[in-house]
């Protein structure tokens, strides 16, 4: 464990929106096989802290190092932005993201969406890239949809794709952006499955959710964001079972 | 190959128009305008790809000369830029002693180039419609996998574009082939400019211009047929499973 490096690690990401500052001063150090949840009411700042860790949005200032690399900024006349976009690629093909809305590509196939980055990002080859993508379709259980466009699948199928498509990429990390929340109730639950048997294989997992059963069984660490600070953080039996915020016990207290 | 042609000759004989001699200047103006509308499309394509990616550049340098080429070539009418491109090239000092005067002097190239100007216009509006329109999305996907800009150009935003832009540029094809008829007022004889001759020659404008009417009608047919086909293919992922 000591030699190998930690595969993502940030420190005092703020970020600003105009005037406004959306995430002041956030750290967080994931070690392999850690599964860590963000919660936090909307307008908290976990999406956005969750995208800075892949630089699509850039925070304002902070450190963030994937699998011991620092990334390199410059100042620029926007603010900072990364001095080396090169290094950034490549620090992007290490943490692959699950969105809301699945962001699959609607001109290609459930199984051209898999192949696409391993093929072109990592410079698979195209029988390599196929095989992969045909087991982790298999695996997602969507052995049978390989050939069918995205807007021809349900949306959980959409998102399992999309789990698939992230995990061709053989990533350091996981990055899962709200992956429940644009789904039907009934859809929920073969992608929680999906996400479950992940984290029992031991994939490092950042995950924004507002699935509370999830963040309890799977997490090793839950982050309670409010207002674009850590409110509280720790293992989930403390967090979710004997919060020390009031905020937070009223943020779990159930709503009906 | 004999038999037809006495076919045709037997069909043709009672009447005094449609001689295998103004068949033949039909068939001559046929081939014209598909070289004219063909080759302005093919390079109008070529010129509009490039044009609408920097349509929608960052730097104003990039995008304000291509905008104000597209304002200018979709809002003047065709017939006045071929005029200005057909007799204007004339009075280019010293054109007539070079080697491009060879070109120039024949209607065809300065017709080839008001027609690809104007069409290179519309197709690059078209285009960046259509990649205005990239789910937004999509893109984001493409960036957080690791792409870079040329990458996500060529294998996402592009792809995706063009087929979106299908229909609108089966349509500007229609149109170019429409307007090519203009072509006549220079001398080129196109399609129309047989029709017209046949017209001048007899005086028979309903013989003369219904029957070149019906060959516009038919190669409008094969390219809607065309580009029905080719919407099949491509847009197949924009239909619903039950579909």
């Amino acid at each position: 464990m000591a030699d190998t490096p930690i595969p993502l690690e940030v420190r005092n990401i703020t970020k600003r929106f105009g005037d406004t500052e959306v995430l002041k001063g956030l750290s967080l150090k994931a070690h392999k096989g850690d599964v860590i949840t963000l919660i936090g009411a909307s307008g908290s700042g976990k999406s956005t802290f969750l995208r800075c860790m892949n630089l699509l949005e850039q925070p304002n200032e902070g450190e963030l190092i994937v699998h011991g690399e620092s990334i390199r900024f410059k100042e620029a006349k926007h603010g900072r932005e990364p001095a080396d976009w090169k290094q950034v690629v490549n620090m992007r093909a290490k943490l692959s993201m699950v969105f809301q809305s699945f962001n699959l590509w609607a001109h290609m196939t459930l199984l051209e969406n898999v192949i696409e980055a391993p093929i072109h990002v990592l410079g698979k080859s195209k029988r390599e890239a196929i095989d992969h993508a045909r087991e982790l379709l298999e695996r997602v259980g969507l052995g049978e949809r390989a050939d069918y466009y995205p807007a021809q699948l349900s949306g959980g199928q959409q998102q399992r794709g999309a789990i698939a498509r992230a995990l061709a990429m053989d990533p350091e990390v996981m990055l899962f952006d709200e992956p429940t929340s644009a789904l039907d109730p009934e859809l929920v639950g073969d992608v929680l499955k999906v996400m479950r048997d992940l984290a029992e294989e031991g994939r490092t997992m950042i995950v924004v959710t507002h699935e509370m059963a999830f963040a309890r069984d799977v997490s090793t660490q839950v982050i309670y964001l409010h207002q674009g600070q850590v409110e509280e953080a720790g293992p989930p039996d403390q967090v979710l079972g004997n919060p020390n915020s009031e905020r937070l016990k009223q943020f779990l207290a159930p709503k009906h | 190959m004999e038999s037809l042609m006495n076919w045709l000759q037997a069909q043709l004989a009672d009447n005094s128009i449609f001689t295998l001699q103004t068949l033949s200047y039909y068939g001559d103006g046929l081939v014209t305008t598909i070289q004219l509308v063909f080759l302005s499309l093919i390079i109008g394509l070529v010129l509009a790809v490039p044009l609408a990616i920097g349509r929608g550049s960052r730097h104003a340098w990039v995008r304000l000369p291509i905008f104000f080429y597209c304002y200018v070539f979709r809002g003047t009418p065709l017939l006045v830029q071929l005029y200005l491109i057909y007799y204007g090239v004339v009075f280019v000092e010293g054109i007539q002693d070079t080697w491009l005067w060879v070109i120039l002097e024949k209607p065809f190239v300065p017709a080839l180039v008001a027609f690809t100007l104007n069409t290179g216009a519309y197709t690059t509006e078209i285009f960046r419609g259509a990649i205005k329109s990239t789910p937004k999305g999509e893109i984001e996907a493409a960036r957080a996998y690791g792409m870079s800009w040329s990458l996500m150009l060529r294998r996402i935003v592009l792809p995706s574009a063009f087929r979106r832009a299908l229909p609108a540029y089966g349509n500007e094809v229609i149109f170019m082939l429409h307007a090519s008829a203009i072509a006549s007022v220079v001398t080129i004889m196109d399609l129309t400019g047989a029709a017209r001759f046949v017209y001048a020659r007899f005086y028979a404008p309903f013989d003369a211009f219904l029957f070149v009417a019906a060959i516009y009608l038919c190669l409008t047919f094969t390219i809607i047929y065309f580009f029905r086909h080719l919407e099949k293919r491509l847009l197949a992922h924009l239909k619903p499973a039950s579909g």
